[in-house]
């Protein structure tokens, strides 16, 4: 890790500052029922913007992309929810999607805000390409799960056809970028420790996440029928929502809750 | 027996092998917590070499692996059946060519499966192949013995390492058959085998060792260019013109 000196030091946590700020006010806006007049012109569009600054001058900083530890793994989780939501929900119905998305952008955001920020340098094993592939598509992955929950939501309660079809791309996007981020890992694990797959629960939980929405995404296809367990539209926004418990639970929960050597 | 295929086909077989994945994955995940004796070491060799030795002697703490590899057994032939049932009808004409993307990615899956299934049955797992500087250990039953020429380590000022390499002579018989060297994510490939260097320290007279493990999959090559397809055929899929609920 070089030495940039404190100015840039603190620069860069006055862009993380900010954009908690931001999220913190499209968070409000949203609870309040107050929406912006274009997505352009949202708080949360202008802490993307922090955002990638704040990750971009710590990236420049310590050298390595600032996705290790659990200060970094959180800032860069709500980064990719707002990032997804951007994708997602743009056009007028699915602007009500922002409602809980800004409550799952900003709670990361503020989790991480608790946490002791200081750069760390990279374990030798963490320093190769492949650890900044799979680690950021595994969680732009977790960002378009976390639009699925925001907008699976908004279908449950009354949401219309364009909602509905955007949850299904967030399942879609999210398992696309989720496997690529697997592919990467396993060639990382490859060259790291001996083999693409070792057996923790971090590894396992991964291939749920990769199964459950795998199977998510052949539910559509379902023809609708009368019986339990009555595949529907709302089954399958149902799904899409508790996906994201999933998820949490491979990200959080087992690095938390499980002994594995793979953290975060 | 049509209601066999019409089971195999189902979009509601894979949502139920994928349910039972889930839930026998989530059971392992704490199991292996509770049973680290029994677990500790499925890395140490190939899974079909530990299921034969563990799977059987001990069936309550293993029985979600039991189901974990019944739900992908269902999972690979639900994909490779509804992927078989789809060629048929193009080959009767019944559809045409267009939106095969799914079916590519089934039949990278399948590849995926296939070749771990490889991986775990012909692999080679060696553990724990401890050597001085300018000492020699033999590699298994490989039939080639290493000897570490030099171990460099860069340490930081708090304490970790930064970087650590190995430099490696693998000799059969008396003739050197590969050199080079060795550091954390940069393993030495030889017929197969890849040569890791996974701890490192000083011994009781002050010399640095290494330790080392060899690891032979023999599916990886096909893993990775399934796994390639597998993403290719994603990405195309994103687009909307190639599918059907875009």
């Amino acid at each position: 890790m070089e030495a940039h000196g404190p100015p840039l030091e603190g620069a860069h946590l006055i862009l993380f500052w900010l954009a908690l700020a931001a999220y913190g006010a499209e968070a409000g806006f949203r609870l309040a029922g107050v929406a912006p007049a274009s997505i352009r012109k949202s708080p949360v569009f202008a802490g993307v913007l922090l955002h990638t600054g704040f990750l971009a001058l710590r990236w420049f900083l310590s050298g390595h992309a600032p996705m290790a530890g659990l200060f970094e793994s959180l800032t860069v989780f709500s980064f990719c929810c707002a990032v997804a939501g951007l994708v997602l929900c743009r056009a007028g119905e699915t602007d009500a999607g922002w409602g809980p998305l800004s409550i799952l952008v900003l709670l990361p955001q503020a989790g991480a805000a608790l946490i002791d920020k200081r750069m760390t340098p990279l374990y030798p094993a963490l320093d190769t390409p492949w650890f900044a592939s799979h680690v950021g598509l595994s969680f732009l992955g977790y960002g378009f799960f976390a639009a699925g929950l925001a907008l699976g939501i908004v279908y449950l309660r009354g949401g219309e056809e364009a909602v509905y079809r955007a949850a299904g791309r967030s399942a879609l996007y999210g398992f696309s970028a989720f496997s690529a981020g697997m592919v990467c890992g396993g060639i990382w694990a490859y060259y790291a420790w001996g083999s693409y797959w070792i057996w923790t629960p971090k590894e396992i939980w991964s291939v749920i996440v990769w199964i459950y929405f795998a199977t998510l995404t052949h539910l559509k296809f379902i023809p609708a029928e009368a019986g339990w367990p009555g595949w529907t539209k709302r089954l399958e926004m149902g799904a899409t929502a508790a996906g994201y418990g999933v998820v949490l639970l491979t990200f959080l929960g087992v690095s938390l809750l499980l002994r594995s050597s793979h953290s975060f | 027996m049509m209601a066999i295929w019409r089971f195999l086909t189902s979009l509601k077989t894979c949502a139920w092998a994928g349910l039972a994945f889930c839930v026998a994955g989530a059971v392992g995940s704490v199991v292996m917590g509770r049973y680290p004796e029994l677990f500790a070491d499925m890395d140490a060799q190939v899974f079909a070499g530990w299921f034969a030795r563990k799977g059987f002697a001990d069936p309550a703490p293993t029985s979600w692996l039991y189901g974990l590899l019944l739900a992908t057994a269902l999972f690979a032939v639900n994909a490779a059946c509804c992927t078989a049932e789809r060629l048929v009808r193009i080959l009767r004409g019944e559809v045409t060519l267009r939106r095969l993307l799914p079916h590519v990615m089934h039949l990278a899956f399948l590849g995926v499966v296939l070749s771990h299934l490889v991986s775990a049955v012909y692999g080679d797992r060696i553990p724990g192949v401890a050597i001085p500087q300018g000492g020699f250990a033999m590699v298994g039953g490989t039939g080639w013995a290493m000897r570490l020429d030099r171990f460099d380590a860069v340490m930081a000022p708090e304490g970790y390492p930064r970087d650590f390499s190995a430099t490696v002579t693998l000799f059969r018989d008396t003739t050197p058959v590969a050199r080079g060297v060795v550091r954390t994510n940069e393993p030495l490939f030889h017929e197969g085998y890849g040569i890791y260097i996974k701890n490192f320290g000083t011994t009781p007279w002050g010399a640095p060792y290494a330790v080392f493990d060899a690891n032979r999959d023999s599916g990886a090559t096909a893993i990775l260019a399934a796994s390639l397809l597998f993403t290719a055929a994603n990405l195309l899929y994103l687009f909307p013109s190639r599918r059907n609920d875009a």
